[in-house]
């Protein structure tokens, strides 16, 4: 386990339960356990550079057994530098109650023929280390010992201070002392230098006598081509200019690589600072252009009055099925979403596309585009509504061509067009009027919108207004709805025995 | 560990139903008239007025008034509240009431690898030290409570005879309840005493650790733990564990009054060998720190800060051993960021800086840390080839 923090209890218990079932529970606070050359579990030894400065790739003759992480790298490092590397290495962690020993790792490499001494590096506070001690002096040991202990310096501290390690903390009357272990090590025949500093020059000097003893036979010359370099990443390559990639996605409006997102260039918080709505933002991201004052009054009001249009609609009611099913916001959003489409709310960029065709190739012939579309496309987009008629108008469309007609400087001549054709198609048929879709689409070219971004102004209108629904029936608590049998024909068989399958 | 104050000792213990004098904590003296008014105790019994904060050896500094009437306890608690030991100020008095009694117990769970131990005495009081061989210990293995039959064995054991052992049991076998589900590390109780009046058992005083790593489980801690060292946490040491207990990784500081060597290290471990060294090295250090488990740059700036404006610091030791998982660059980036702050507003001023790591990144960590030379620093930085506490040596001989 590799984690900090875990409260004492639930560590003695973790170790309880490993001892039961005959397992070694190695943490909380480990950092991992590797052996040289076949495999590590967690992050100790660090980084592939690392691995390789501390020949970790092979294995050596020193076990590492250490409390700490960092020092468990420290020690594997100055094996590798003073002797000829590790077999294998494991951090316990610092924990009060650590759910290993350093006596049952010392009994694993005194049981491993490849080991031939052992680094232990402990600190002030518990009795492990002198366990440990207590375990290496009780026979004639195979392996040699070799310790450093941190804490002296507790005997001009405050008494009772924590270090950083959860464990490395004096007991009353000096138990756990740093001193005490260091005495119990020494006495148990460990070599036990009086400062870290003196570790590299103890672990040469026990590697020298191994070596002339015959015990640790010289390492042979290994090939350099056996231990490549990492290769470098492409991120490296590119910033020595070696390497082009072909980028797998362009975008031209945005960037946040920077401190702040840019859109087109400028800061989002400059254009907060100078005025700018989230009109002028829709301009930019959706057409790479600050729309003007006028422009951005235009945007803003088509938004508003698309923002909902009551609960009946497919959209609204979509979102609100969802809501009541405890579907989440998103996800209810969407369902709301999924209805737009050529019968709800789809038409504008359609109605916006044609009229736009119509201003350029029937300029002054609207009967000529009319039986163009008949033949083409059918019913024109944008004209027509249910309920509403020249008697009854769309209170939205008359507002809106009102307002940008008489309050704004636009030149309107695709929303001219679409009124001209209106004219015509409503003397055939009274409901035949320019709708809601057909006006925002109609503005939208005259602001010089791209076509097909033209539904996304309904999307984005509505979306205020799903989200709306979504958190009304949430404030409500409203639970889930069925339709009731009576709104529903059942135009079924009646019923009738499944015959036997054939 | 965390030691926590009598008030809040008193309050699990109150959960647990292990009996406490009636008590009051107050910040403001005058709130002790009012509470007066409220509660007969306070005006009937005789009170004991003690500083409550984590000053050691309270009753020498006169941060402990025995025999008090409500009166007396007032001016007592005005003269306290308010003075300054050593760095710590006195900010609370917990007031409580004195119980008569002839025999003084003692009780005391203390955690270890496979349980717990209980101690029991029936000499306690301020010669327990004295009396360290009469004391009965009982292992409790973890996850079991003894029987009450069981402690009431003990309790014979440790010389408790007739109905007093089996009250001792009992509030013994409570208290062993509330050890374990208060994630407790230690409990002591000295004295435990009875009151002569009604026999009544109390716990006259306490000193409880809690496992702080546990406190997610517990909704009612509403306390802070408080220093273990014999005096409060100053406002730096605050500072850095209110930033530990919000980061990924940790950072740590005790600070060391007199000292003049800075310890900016990094690693439960490594940490400590350094202040070792310097200590070997005849050295004073001038606190004790230490950032692990990749915190963020934020963090360890912060922590830089602290540490340059120790008082008097002749050197920084921006040590630590080669790192598994810390992001050396981008530590060092928090480390630099402090030491150019602090330069600005005035401090490092003839500060000298020495520096050994190893790990992630490491070139690139050690490379900006020696740009740092070019902005006028007297630092010297070293790489994973020197050996890891000989900077400290390099320092103490320059």
């Amino acid at each position: 386990m590799i984690t900090e923090g875990v409260p004492e209890k639930d560590a003695k218990r973790l170790r309880k339960y490993a001892l039961e079932k005959g397992k070694i529970f190695n943490g909380p606070s480990s950092i991992g356990i590797m052996s040289a050359g076949e495999c590590r579990l967690g992050v100790i030894g660090g980084e592939y550079k690392n691995l390789k400065l501390c020949n970790l790739y092979r294995a050596g003759s020193f076990g590492v057994i250490t409390k700490s992480g960092g020092l468990s790298n420290e020690a594997m490092w100055l094996c590798a530098q003073n002797g000829d590397g590790i077999t294998s290495a494991v951090a316990i962690g610092g924990d009060s109650y650590p759910g290993t020993d350093f006596v049952t790792y010392l009994q694993m490499f005194e049981n491993d023929p490849e080991t031939k001494a052992v680094v232990v590096i402990g600190e002030v506070g518990g009795t492990l280390e002198e366990e440990a001690a207590e375990w290496f002096g009780a026979e004639k040991r195979r392996i040699k010992l070799i310790a450093a202990i941190g804490g002296t310096c507790q005997d001009v501290l405050p008494q009772g201070m924590k270090f950083g390690h959860a464990g490395a903390k004096e007991g009353k009357k000096g138990l756990g002392s740093a001193r005490s272990k260091i005495n119990a090590l020494r006495e148990a025949g460990a070599h036990v230098p009086d400062t870290f500093g003196g570790l590299s020059k103890a672990i040469k000097q026990v590697y020298l006598e191994l070596q002339a003893t015959g015990i640790i036979k010289p390492e042979p010359e290994l090939d350099e081509k056996l231990l490549p370099d990492l290769p470098p990443s492409v991120q490296e390559i590119m910033k020595q200019g070696d390497v082009i990639v072909e980028p797998l996605i362009r975008t031209t409006i945005s960037d946040d690589r920077g401190e702040e997102p840019r859109y087109v260039g400028y800061a989002a918080s400059e254009l907060c600072e100078k005025g700018y709505g989230i009109e002028d933002v829709i301009g930019l991201l959706w057409n790479k252009k600050l729309p003007t004052k006028e422009e951005s009054e235009i945007i803003k009001r088509i938004i508003m009055i698309s923002a909902d249009h009551g609960p009946a609609v497919s959209g609204a009611f979509g979102s609100i099925i969802a809501a009541c099913a405890g579907i989440d916001l998103p996800q209810a959003v969407s369902a709301g979403m999924t209805m737009i489409g050529p019968r709800f709310g789809g038409a504008v960029t359609n109605a916006g596309k044609y009229f736009k065709y119509g201003v350029k190739e029937y300029p002054n012939d609207i009967p000529g585009f009319l039986s163009w579309m008949k033949q083409n496309v059918g019913p024109v987009p944008g004209i027509g509504h249910r309920v509403k008629s020249l008697k009854n108008p769309d209170k939205r469309v008359k507002y809106l061509v009102e307002y940008v007609k008489n309050q704004t400087t636009l030149h309107t001549p695709c929303l001219d067009y679409a009124l001209e054709v209106e004219k015509i198609t409503t003397s055939k048929k009274d409901n035949l009027i320019l709708n809601v879709d057909g006006t925002i689409g109609c503005i939208l070219v005259d602001l010089d919108f791209p076509e097909y971004s033209l539904n996304g102004f309904f999307v984005l209108a509505r979306t205020i207004g799903m989200i709306g629904h979504w958190i009304d029936q949430n404030n409500q608590n409203s639970r889930l709805i069925r339709l009731y049998d009576y709104l529903i024909n059942y135009a079924v068989k009646e019923e009738r025995e499944v015959p036997e399958k054939k | 560990m965390a030691k926590i104050l009598e008030g809040p000792a008193m309050k699990l213990f109150n959960k647990w139903g292990i009996p406490v004098p009636n008590y009051v904590v107050i910040m403001d003296p005058n709130r002790l008239e009012q509470l007066g008014e409220a509660n007969k105790w306070l005006r009937e019994s005789k009170l004991v007025v003690k500083a409550h904060e984590a000053i050691g050896g309270r009753y020498k500094l006169g941060l402990v008034k025995l025999g008090l009437n409500l009166e007396q306890a007032l001016e007592a608690a005005k003269e306290m509240i308010g003075r300054e030991i050593g760095t710590s100020v006195v900010r609370q008095v917990i007031v409580a009431e004195m119980l008569d009694h002839d025999e003084e117990y003692y009780v005391s769970i203390a955690g270890n690898r496979d349980g717990a131990e209980l101690l029991l005495s029936n000499k306690g009081g301020v010669d327990i030290e004295d009396n360290w061989d009469t004391v009965k210990r009982l292992f409790i293995p973890l996850d079991e409570t003894p029987s009450i039959e069981r402690i009431t064995e003990a309790a014979w054991e440790a010389g408790f005879v007739g109905e007093i052992a089996e009250r001792v049991a009992k509030i013994t076998s409570r208290l062993i309840l509330c050890f374990d589900n208060e994630d407790s590390q230690s409990i002591e109780i000295n004295p435990l005493v009875i009151r002569k009046s009604d026999m009544r058992f109390a716990a006259l005083d306490a000193v409880m650790n809690v496992d702080w790593d546990a406190r997610f489980r517990h909704a009612d801690w509403d306390f802070k733990p408080v220093s273990e060292i014999g005096r409060s946490f100053t406002e730096a040491e605050q500072q850095i564990m209110d930033i530990d207990a919000r980061i990924k990784g940790s950072v740590k500081l005790v600070e060391v009054p007199g000292g003049n060597i800075a310890l900016l290290t990094a690693g439960g471990g490594a940490s400590v060998f350094y202040s070792d060294a310097v200590v070997a090295r005849g050295g004073s250090i001038a606190n004790y720190a230490e950032y692990s488990g990749d915190p963020p740059d934020w963090a360890v700036e912060a922590l830089t800060e602290t540490i340059c404006r120790l008082p008097n610091i002749k050197h920084i030791i921006v040590g630590g051993a080669i790192a598994n998982f810390t992001d050396v660059k981008a530590t060092f980036n928090g480390i630099i960021n402090g030491f150019r702050e602090s330069k600005s507003k005035g401090f490092l001023e003839n500060v000298k800086i020495w520096v050994r790591r190893g790990g992630p990144n490491e070139n690139q960590g050690l490379a900006s840390m020696k740009k740092l030379q070019e902005e006028g620093f007297d630092i010297h930085v070293y790489d994973r080839s020197m050996p890891m506490t000989d900077i400290v040596d390099l320092a103490l001989n320059s």
